[in-house]
C-alpha cells in the first residue's frame, strides 16, 4: 500500500512537471530520432574527411546514375502499370474468385528479390533464357516489378475502394466509357497514393543489394560494395552512400511536391461505392487466369522449384552447415527486433501527437529516413561510430566489443532501416484515435504514459501487430546489414542462401530460402485476414 | 486494470524482454575465449577436412566465421586489438596483403614453416603465408575451340573472339587480384590495352567462375574464358565428359597466374600457440595432399600432385602472384577495370 502510494506520488508530480514544461514529449522524440538518425551523419562527413576520395572512381559515378535511372524508370513504370492494373481490375469489376484473386495478388510480398534471382539464375538453363539474359538491367527491372508491384497494388486498391461511387457515375453521365471513367477519374484521383506506392516500390529496389549484385547491375548499392571491398576505399564508399540517399530524398520531395497542395475529397463513409461491373464468359476467364498465372510464377513456382532442390540437398547431405544454428539466429533477431522496432516506433509516434510541433515533425521525418537506405550503407554508418564508442567503453572498463561483437550493433542497424516501417503503421493506427479520448482521459487525472498505456496500446494493438509483423519478415530477409554487422555465431538464414547462391551452390540455398518465403507469408497471411476484417 | 496491476504488468512484461534480450545477445555471439576462432574466406561447403582433423589431432576446438575475404579484412580492422580471431585465412594474397599493410598480422617463425612452405610464396617477416595456390587460367569449349587456338591472356582480345568470349564480373577478388598483378608486372598502359581488346569483344559477364564454366559447357554464346583451374576439377569430377578444358596460358611468356589462398596469425589473438601449431599442421604435407585433393588445387609444394582431373592435362609453368606489387595496384586495378567498362 504504501509502495503504491510512492509510487502514485511520483507519477503524479511527473505530470505536473510535464504539464508545466509542455514540450517533455518533444524532447523526447527529438532524442529518439537523433539517436537513430545520428550515425547517418557520418554519411556526409565523409566529404569533410577526405574531399577527394571519390576522385579515383569518377567512371562509377556516371554508371552508377544510368544504373539507377533505369531502374528508377523501368521498375517505377512497372510497378505503375501492373500495380494500378491489377487494382483497377479487383476494384471495378467483379468476377468468379474476385475475393480470393483479391489477396493472391499480394502474395509476392512474401518474395524477397534475392530469392526470385536465385530461382531464375538456377532454372535459366531450362527455360531457354541464357544467363546473361537474367544477367541484365532488363532482368533486374522484370525481377524488381514483380516482386515490388504489390505496394502500388496496395495503395490503389484502398484508394480505389474509398472513391465515392457517385463521381464515377457522373463522369459515365458525361459520356465516358467505364475504362476512360476509370483513366480518367479514378486513377487520377488516386494519384497520391498509387505515387505513394511507386515510391515505395522504386526505394525498396535502390536500397536492394542482393538482387542487383547477383545479377551484375551496377547500381549505386553495388558501386558501394565494390569502392569498399575491392577497393578498400571506406569514405569513397560513404560518398557514394550520401549520393544514393540525396537520390532517395530527392524521389520523396518529387513524390510529395506531385500531390502538390491538392487535397483530395474522400468519400465519407456514408457514400456508396461504385457497383463493381460483372464480367462474364472470357473476360471472367482471363480476369481469374492472368493474375493467378503472375503469382503462380512469382511466388508458386519458386516455392515448388526451392522445395524440390531442398530435397535434393537434404538427400545429397549438402545443407548448408550449422543450418539449425542460422534458423535459430534468425527467429531470435526478427523476434527480438519486433520489441525494439515498435517500441520505438510507438514512441515516436505518441510524441508527436502527445507534442505536435514543428520539432517533433521535424525528428519524425528525421528518424525515418533510414528506410531509404541500403542495409549496407547503414552498417557502415552505423559501424563508425559504434565501433568508435565501443573501443572507449573496452579501454574504460574492459568489457570487450560490447556493441559490435553482439548483435546490439544489428538491432540498432535494424532500427535504423526498418523503423519507417513500423511507424507507418503505429501512427495510421493512432490517427483513429479520436483526440477527444486523450483529453477525457487526461481530464480524468491521467498522465500522459498512462494514457498510452491504459488507452492507446489496447486500441492500436492490430496496428501494433502489423508493424510487428512487418519488421519480422525484413529482419528475416535483411542481408547486407546483417552480413557486415553480424557476430561471431550470428549467421542466420538469409545469410546461409547468401554465401551459397554466390557460389552457385542453388541447391544449398533453396531449404534456407524457402524457410524465409515461408515465414514471410506469415504476415502477409496475418495483413490479408486484418483488413478482410476491417473491410467486413 | 488498477493502476498497480498496471505497473506491475508492465515491469514484468520489461523485465522479460530484458531477459529475452540479453539471452539472445549472449546466445547469438559466441564468445572465442575458449575456442581457436579462424577467419576463413574459403568456400565452408567443399571438404575442407584439414580444418576438422586438427582439432582431433592437435586436440584445439575451432570455430569457423565464413565471409568473403575483404568483409573479413573490414571486420578485423575494426575489432582492433578487441579481436576474437586467431588466424585469417583468405584465398587470394591481395587480402593477405591488405591485412599485413594494416598491422593486423603477427609474425612466426618455425622451421617447419620455413620447410613447408617455398620463399616465394610466404611474407619474409613471417606475416602470411601460402596454403594452396591456384591457377587462374583461359577455359575453352572442347567441342567448338582447338587447343592451340588461344594460348596467351592477350589473345582473349582477338577479334576471333567477339561475342565468344565469357568473363566473370570485375567485382570478383580474383579478377581484381589477376589485373593487379597484371598491372605490377607490365605496366598500366600494357594491361589497358589487353582489358580495352577484351572488353571489344562483347564478353558476356557472368556471376561466379561456376556459371562461366557451364555458360561455355553450353550453347548460349560462350566459348572461352577465364576461370580457377579447381572449378573445372569439380565439374570433371561430377561429370568426366564435361566439355571444358583448360589452356595453360603464356607458357612460352611468363607463364600461368596464379593466386594463393593464404594465412596468418591475427596480432590480437589470445592463443598464439594455437594458432601457430594449426599454419604448422595445414601447410604440412600431408594436409596439403589432403586440400589438393579435396579440392582440385595446388600445392604451396610444387611436389605435391594435383588431382587426375588436373593432372591429365598436364604440368605448366607458373608465375606466381607478386603479392606486395599486386597489393599496391589493388585500388588501380578497380579503377582500370571500371573505365575500361569489365562490370
Amino acid at each position: 500500500m504504501e509502495v503504491s502510494t510512492a509510487v502514485r506520488g511520483g507519477v503524479g508530480a511527473a505530470a505536473r512537471r510535464s504539464r508545466r514544461r509542455v514540450d517533455g514529449w518533444t524532447v523526447t522524440t527529438v532524442v529518439v530520432a537523433l539517436l537513430v538518425a545520428g550515425p547517418l551523419l557520418v554519411l556526409p562527413a565523409s566529404f569533410i574527411a577526405s574531399p577527394d576520395a571519390l576522385a579515383d572512381f569518377k567512371g562509377l559515378l556516371p554508371n552508377a546514375l544510368r544504373a539507377t535511372a533505369v531502374l528508377i524508370v523501368g521498375v517505377g513504370v512497372g510497378t505503375l502499370v501492373l500495380g494500378t492494373g491489377l487494382a483497377a481490375l479487383v476494384s471495378f469489376c467483379d468476377f468468379p474468385g474476385r475475393r480470393w484473386i483479391e489477396w493472391a495478388i499480394v502474395l509476392p510480398l512474401a518474395m524477397p528479390g534475392y530469392v526470385f534471382t536465385l530461382f531464375a539464375l538456377g532454372t535459366a538453363d531450362d527455360v531457354g533464357l541464357g544467363l546473361a539474359t537474367v544477367r541484365s538491367s532488363l532482368g533486374a527491372v522484370v525481377i524488381f516489378t514483380l516482386v515490388l508491384y504489390p505496394y502500388v497494388y496496395l495503395l490503389a486498391r484502398t484508394a480505389f475502394l474509398s472513391q465515392a461511387g457517385d463521381l464515377m457515375e457522373a463522369a459515365r453521365g458525361l459520356g465516358l466509357s467505364r475504362g476512360r471513367a476509370i483513366l480518367r477519374v479514378a486513377v487520377p484521383m488516386a494519384r497520391p497514393a498509387i505515387l505513394g506506392g511507386v515510391a515505395l516500390a522504386l526505394m525498396e529496389a535502390l536500397a536492394d543489394f542482393g538482387t542487383v549484385n547477383l545479377l551484375g547491375v551496377q547500381t549505386f548499392t553495388n558501386a558501394i560494395y565494390k569502392v569498399w571491398f575491392g577497393a578498400f576505399d571506406r569514405d569513397a564508399a560513404l560518398q557514394l552512400g550520401t549520393m544514393l540517399v540525396s537520390v532517395t530524398l530527392l524521389l520523396l520531395l518529387l513524390e510529395r511536391a506531385s500531390r502538390g497542395r491538392a487535397r483530395y475529397g474522400q468519400a465519407s463513409s456514408s457514400a456508396r461505392a461504385q457497383p463493381p461491373v460483372r464480367l462474364r464468359g472470357p473476360a471472367a476467364a482471363a480476369a481469374l487466369i492472368g493474375p493467378l498465372l503472375l503469382v503462380a510464377l512469382v511466388v508458386g513456382a519458386p516455392l515448388v522449384q526451392l522445395a524440390a532442390w531442398s530435397i535434393d540437398s537434404i538427400r545429397d547431405g549438402l545443407l548448408a552447415p550449422e543450418f539449425a544454428l542460422a534458423a535459430r539466429n534468425s527467429l531470435m533477431l526478427a523476434g527480438m527486433s519486433i520489441v525494439i522496432v515498435a517500441a520505438v516506433a510507438l514512441l515516436l509516434a505518441y510524441g508527436r501527437r502527445a507534442s505536435p510541433s514543428r520539432s517533433s515533425a521535424a525528428a519524425v521525418r528525421v528518424a525515418t529516413i533510414g528506410y531509404g537506405l541500403p542495409g549496407s550503407v547503414v552498417a557502415v554508418a552505423v559501424i563508425v561510430p559504434l565501433g568508435w564508442l565501443d573501443h572507449r567503453l573496452d579501454d574504460a572498463a574492459g568489457i570487450g566489443l560490447l556493441l559490435t561483437g553482439t548483435v546490439i550493433g544489428l538491432f540498432v542497424a535494424y532500427t535504423v532501416r526498418f523503423l519507417a516501417l513500423a511507424f507507418q503503421s503505429v501512427d495510421t493506427g493512432l490517427e483513429r484515435v479520436p483526440r477527444s479520448l486523450d483529453e477525457a482521459a487526461r481530464g480524468l487525472g491521467s498522465d500522459r504514459l498512462d494514457v498510452l498505456a491504459r488507452v492507446h496500446v489496447p486500441l492500436i494493438a492490430p496496428a501494433l501487430l502489423t508493424a510487428g509483423l512487418l519488421v519480422f519478415t525484413e529482419v528475416m530477409k535483411e542481408l547486407p546489414a546483417t552480413l557486415l554487422l553480424r557476430p561471431l555465431g550470428g549467421d542466420t538464414l538469409a545469410i546461409a542462401v547468401w554465401q551459397a547462391t554466390t557460389e552457385s551452390l542453388y541447391e544449398t540455398a533453396a531449404l534456407p530460402a524457402l524457410l524465409i518465403v515461408l515465414v514471410g507469408l506469415i504476415p502477409v497471411g496475418v495483413l490479408i485476414r486484418l483488413s478482410r476484417r476491417a473491410a467486413a | 486494470m488498477s493502476r498497480r496491476s498496471l505497473i506491475v504488468v508492465t515491469a514484468l512484461a520489461a523485465a522479460l524482454v530484458a531477459a529475452a534480450f540479453v539471452g539472445i545477445v549472449l546466445a547469438t555471439s559466441g564468445g572465442g575465449d575458449d575456442e581457436l576462432v579462424i577467419y576463413s574466406a574459403r568456400s565452408h561447403y567443399g571438404e575442407e577436412k584439414p580444418f576438422t582433423t586438427f582439432e582431433q589431432d592437435e586436440d584445439v576446438d575451432t570455430r569457423i566465421f565464413g565471409g568473403e575475404a575483404p568483409e573479413l579484412y573490414e571486420r578485423l580492422r575494426n575489432e582492433g586489438d578487441d579481436s576474437d580471431a586467431d588466424v585469417l585465412v583468405t584465398v587470394d594474397a591481395a587480402n593477405l596483403w591488405r591485412a599485413e599493410q594494416a598491422g593486423l598480422l603477427k609474425p612466426i617463425h618455425s622451421a617447419a614453416l620455413e620447410r613447408n612452405v617455398p620463399a616465394n610464396l610466404r611474407d619474409a617477416k613471417g606475416r602470411w603465408f601460402g596454403l594452396t595456390v591456384r591457377a587462374r587460367t583461359i577455359m575453352r569449349s572442347t567441342e567448338r575451340v582447338g587447343p592451340r587456338e588461344v594460348t596467351t591472356y592477350e589473345g582473349l582480345g582477338d577479334p576471333e573472339w567477339r561475342g565468344r568470349l565469357c568473363l566473370r564480373s570485375g567485382t570478383s577478388d580474383y579478377n581484381i587480384s589477376f589485373v593487379a598483378d597484371q598491372i605490377a608486372k607490365r605496366g598500366e598502359p600494357a594491361v589497358r590495352r589487353m582489358l580495352e581488346r577484351w572488353m571489344a569483344n562483347d564478353p558476356q559477364i557472368l556471376g561466379s567462375d561456376v556459371d562461366v564454366l557451364q555458360a561455355i559447357a553450353g550453347d548460349d554464346g560462350c566459348d572461352v574464358g577465364l576461370t580457377n583451374s579447381y572449378y573445372l576439377g569439380r565439374e570433371l569430377e561430377d561429370d568426366p565428359d564435361f566439355p571444358v578444358a583448360p589452356v595453360w596460358a603464356d607458357q612460352n611468356g611468363p607463364g600461368t597466374h596464379l593466386n594463393l589462398s593464404g594465412l596468418g596469425v591475427v596480432a590480437a589473438t589470445d592463443r598464439p600457440e594455437d594458432a601457430q601449431r594449426l599454419v604448422e599442421y595445414l601447410t604440412s604435407p600431408k594436409q596439403q595432399e589432403i586440400f589438393a585433393r579435396n579440392n582440385h588445387e595446388f600445392g604451396v609444394d610444387p611436389d605435391v600432385v594435383p588431382t587426375e582431373e588436373i593432372e591429365q592435362f598436364g604440368r605448366f609453368k607458373r608465375d606466381p602472384i607478386d603479392v606486395a606489387g599486386a597489393g599496391r595496384h589493388l585500388g588501380d586495378a578497380v579503377r582500370l577495370m571500371n573505365q575500361v567498362g569489365w562490370k
